[in-house]
């Protein structure tokens, strides 16, 4: 149960001990229904619906837990709809479904008020990584050249070493989850000069991969469970190779967490997903086939703003 | 020397009309290149996959072969449900504006409403069904929530080919009716609706391809979500009950659309498959419309 | 008119019926219009955004706190001309060769082909967009079109689909034009084409202008379609065609994905919103506007 711990921690970090309070009466109601939801899975009585929105880049791992679970749960129907971040966590808070995805923490997007009332599952780890077009002949790239492109400071692939070109930067829509991990994580606070224009801003990763693998001397950044060498490739950063050790490890610092909001007086059935998701049967199989690293193996933590500590 | 200069015009002239019959010709020639190679193109890449075994018959979570039944189910039956709810009122509306209507600030200013809404961009209705549909009226993301909000933008389609269909009827064949102590509303359900019903159907036919294919509106209204169907359910309430209109929907365009953002391996292939089929449903559609037009006509003037 | 009580009922049925039908349409319409503003204005009267900084400012990054909506309204507006002048010549070249030069095969063959047009939905040509058009942007122009997106992409995916639009209303337009002042201007000896020009165009001038209006609104409108095709770069103003850019439509699908409910970035989506119905009011108005001088010349 690390999730868990890894959860209240944070929410205590950020709140203090007024709504760890709350948190730990909703920990134990969770803790309880793991026992439940590890036998949900192997088939249970639990019936009723579920509806869940928001984040894109964890779509895939939660419908493939999803069916497994409707799988096992005949009478439980999940509905998992995708929209954004944002989307997701106006959704928990207006009380339009029981589950809001989000790849940021609530406090970035949310007043402290609303916050309070939500409850915060980290499912798993996503990590993000550099990506560029085949034709780029780098492999290797500093935290600061990163920083300079994406910045517009650094227009051509010879600043970087690499042969001469055109540098054609393709970032997320503002808003966008990925583009804040990752500029939490390469820009360190350094605003973006309105002067400086990409030449395209997607919604989405599908978008993005396309449009990298198509564009030559294009750079932008995904998600570890998008890569896919035939069609573009991805650079180490600061000479760290985008891998689920070095995140795990702390020495990748490009990463995130997914989250699956609920309120705190969620249903029977939507905390026996939650803990579905949580349960090594998950973790240990659909996260990582799904691309995405498990809370178990961490060995560091980030809180709301971003400090990152040992676990 | 006068005669000279015309016949340097005449021929100038003939000349003139010759190059632009010409210039005429090649832009219709282009916009036909043009519709074959769109048609083509799709139907080329999408084929394989839309014929593919299990694609029209597999749920799209299938392991092996992800298919489109649910979203095909869903596309029909969100049709379905807006036509139920947009027909009857434009038809009641395009009565009323041909045969009630008193020439009164009253009328012109529902009319404008219909224009209004004719030219609202479709992510305006979507946005506003979000708002009313959904929360305001707490039927959340819903099939009937992207049902109104179709119906929203094919009132105003429907209400103005009803009502040029009913213009259309000779005005001798009303005059009489109204003149045989006829009511308007008995000549109107008796005389006017008879004989434009060829026009009107193939009117409806036409507007359900249009809605067949949108998918802005309905993204913030029924959702993105991959319906999961259990077609031997019988409790209406339950969100697996294919009938149940309360349960969100991914229709073919909005599915489209979420794979376009969605990069998983074999998702492009998918997307053109569901285009193709989308395509051809559209083209039924537009056949349909017309053989049915040309056979209730037939049948009523034989009559 | 009848006079026995049962018919008046009847009567009276029809009327309220068909009344009710039309007041729930105009009621739905009012509905709608007093929503949007009610959000939309909200930026301004609730969050304190300025509403001139919000017409007139060059950066929307609302992250920032920063909502200049002009990229937008730019990238709107150019993407709708460009895509009217490309479409207009094709258009208008196919309804006089449809109405003046073969009218058989122009009725029966082409005009319901070029129908079928308007019914291949905005995602299709979106998907097409994105790999044909955009591809071919990124062959011609070399590095300097990026990825291919930009506002020519967005505008010849437009094109297309207003194509049927105007054609078909052009042809309407041209085929209302009386035959007796083609047979005068033919009876003058006029070729063909000196009718064309010289005659049918003319006065049918209001009617065609009404077509290209009616196919920019949809352009206006155009939402997904463009989003995948544009590059959707809203934080400041594009300076040429082949730069990214976004549309008031593709801002607020994207946007509306990541903001939360009751945010200044809602708020400022919704006022977008407003803008565009404000924008579909005014195309309306011009259409009328034009009705009336139509009118009155031929009066």
């Amino acid at each position: 149960m690390q999730g868990f711990d890894i959860s209240r921690r944070s929410f205590i970090g950020a709140f203090g001990a007024a709504a760890a309070a709350g948190l730990g009466l909703a920990g134990c109601g969770g803790q309880q229904a793991a026992t439940e939801g590890g036998s949900a899975a192997a088939g249970s009585t639990l019936s009723g619906s579920i509806s869940c929105s928001g984040a894109t880049s964890f779509q895939p791992l939660v419908e493939a837990a999803a069916n497994e679970f409707m799988d096992a749960n005949p009478d439980v129907s999940i509905s998992i709809s995708a929209g954004g971040s944002g989307q997701g966590l106006s959704d928990i808070k207006d009380g339009k479904v029981q589950i809001g995805r989000s790849d940021v923490f609530a406090e970035t997007k949310l007043d402290a008020a609303d916050v309070e009332k939500l409850v915060d599952n980290q499912v798993a780890i996503v990590g993000m990584g550099p990506i560029v077009n085949p034709s780029v002949d780098i492999d290797d790239i500093s935290t600061e050249q990163l920083k300079g492109i994406f910045t517009g400071e650094i227009t051509d692939w010879s600043e970087v070493g690499g042969s001469a070109g055109t540098i054609q930067v393709i970032n997320r829509k503002a808003g966008s989850g990925t583009r804040a991990t990752f500029e939490d994580a390469v820009l360190a606070g350094a605003t973006v000069p309105d002067t400086f224009k990409p030449v395209a801003e997607e919604d989405s990763s599908g978008t993005v991969v396309d449009k990298v693998s198509q564009t030559e001397g294009a750079i932008s950044y995904v998600a570890f469970n998008y890569f896919d060498d035939s069609k573009f490739k991805a650079l180490s950063v600061d000479g760290v190779e985008p891998t689920q050790e070095n995140v795990e490890s702390g020495d990748f610092n490009i990463w995130s967490y997914e989250h699956m909001y609920t309120t705190s007086d969620a249903d029977e059935v939507t905390k026996a997903f939650i803990e579905y998701m949580l349960s090594d049967d998950v973790q240990a199989n659909l996260v990582p086939e799904e691309g995405f690293i498990p809370l178990t193996d961490m060995q560091v933590k980030k809180d709301a703003e971003g400090n990152v500590t040992a676990a | 020397m006068a005669n000279r200069n015309l016949d340097a015009h005449v021929k100038r002239i003939g000349l003139q009309n010759k190059i632009a019959t010409g210039i005429l010709t090649c832009i219709v020639g282009f916009v036909l290149v043009l519709l074959a190679a769109i048609v083509v193109y799709i139907l080329v890449q999408g084929a394989g996959k839309a014929l593919s075994p299990g694609f029209l018959t597999n749920p799209s979570t299938d392991d092996v072969a992800p298919g489109i039944l649910y979203q095909l189910f869903d596309s029909f039956y969100m049709l379905l449900i807006t036509l139920v709810i947009s027909v009857p009122i434009s038809l009641g509306a395009a009565i009323f504006l041909v045969e009630y209507a008193p020439d009164n600030w009253i009328t012109s200013a529902a009319s404008t409403a219909i224009e209004t809404l004719s030219s609202l961009p479709s992510i305006v209705v979507g946005m506003f069904g979000s708002l009313f549909f959904v929360v305001t009226l707490g039927w959340g993301i819903s099939i009937i929530a992207g049902a109104l909000a179709l119906t929203m933008f094919n009132i105003p389609i429907l209400v103005r080919t009803i009502q040029q269909a009913l213009e259309d009827v000779p005005r001798s064949q009303h005059d009489a009716a109204l003149a045989m102590g006829l009511t308007r509303w008995e000549t109107t359900v008796n005389v006017m609706l008879p004989a434009a019903m060829p026009a009107i159907v193939t009117g409806i036919v036409i507007s359900a391809g249009r809605v067949f294919g949108e998918a802005a509106a309905l993204i913030f209204t029924s959702g993105s979500a991959a319906a999961r169907l259990n077609f031997a359910s019988t409790n209406l309430a339950s969100p697996t009950n294919p009938f149940n209109i309360f349960r969100p929907a991914e229709t073919l365009a909005v599915h489209i659309w979420k794979l376009k953002m969605e990069p998983t391996p074999g998702n492009d292939e998918i997307v053109w498959g569901t285009a193709a089929v989308l395509l051809v449903c559209v083209l039924l559609f537009n056949v349909l419309a017309r053989v049915l037009g040309k056979f209730l006509a037939r049948r009523l003037t034989a009559e | 008119m009848a006079k026995l009580m049962p018919k008046r009922s009847l009567e009276n049925v029809g009327l309220t019926v068909t009344g009710l039908c039309i007041a729930l349409v105009a009621l739905v319409v009012v509905t709608l219009i007093v929503m949007v503003a009610q959000q939309g204005l909200a930026t301004f009267l609730q969050d304190g955004v300025d509403f001139w900084s919000f017409i007139s400012g060059g950066n929307w990054i609302p992250e920032d706190g920063r909502f200049g909506a002009l990229p937008l309204i730019v990238g709107s507006f150019s993407v709708t001309l460009l895509s009217t002048v490309f479409a207009l010549p094709v258009a208008l070249g196919s309804a006089i060769f449809v109405v003046e030069v073969a009218p058989g095969f122009g009725r029966r063959v082409f005009q319901p082909l070029v129908e079928l047009l308007v019914g291949i939905p905005s995602v299709v040509y979106g998907v097409l967009g994105l790999s044909v058009v955009n591809a071919a942007m990124r062959a011609i122009f070399g590095e300097a079109a990026g990825t291919g997106a930009g506002i020519l992409s967005g505008a010849i995916v437009l094109a297309v689909m207003i194509l049927p639009t105007v054609t078909t209303l052009s042809i309407d337009a041209l085929d209302a034009v009386p035959n007796e002042y083609r047979e005068g201007s033919y009876a003058l000896g006029c070729t063909r084409w000196q009718t064309v020009w010289h005659v049918v165009l003319k006065s049918a001038l209001p009617s065609l202008m009404t077509a290209v209006i009616l196919g920019m609104t949809r352009a206006f409108g155009e939402t997904l379609a463009v989003q995948m095709v544009i590059g959707g770069v809203e934080r400041s103003m594009p300076t040429g065609l082949l730069d990214p850019a976004a549309t008031l439509t593709t801002a607020l699908t994207s946007g509306l994905s990541n903001a939360t409910t009751g945010s200044v970035q809602y708020h400022a989506l919704w006022s977008l919103g407003l803008l565009l119905l404000a924008m579909s009011l005014v195309f309306i108005a011009v259409i009328h506007l034009i009705g009336k001088k139509g009118a009155k010349k031929r009066g």
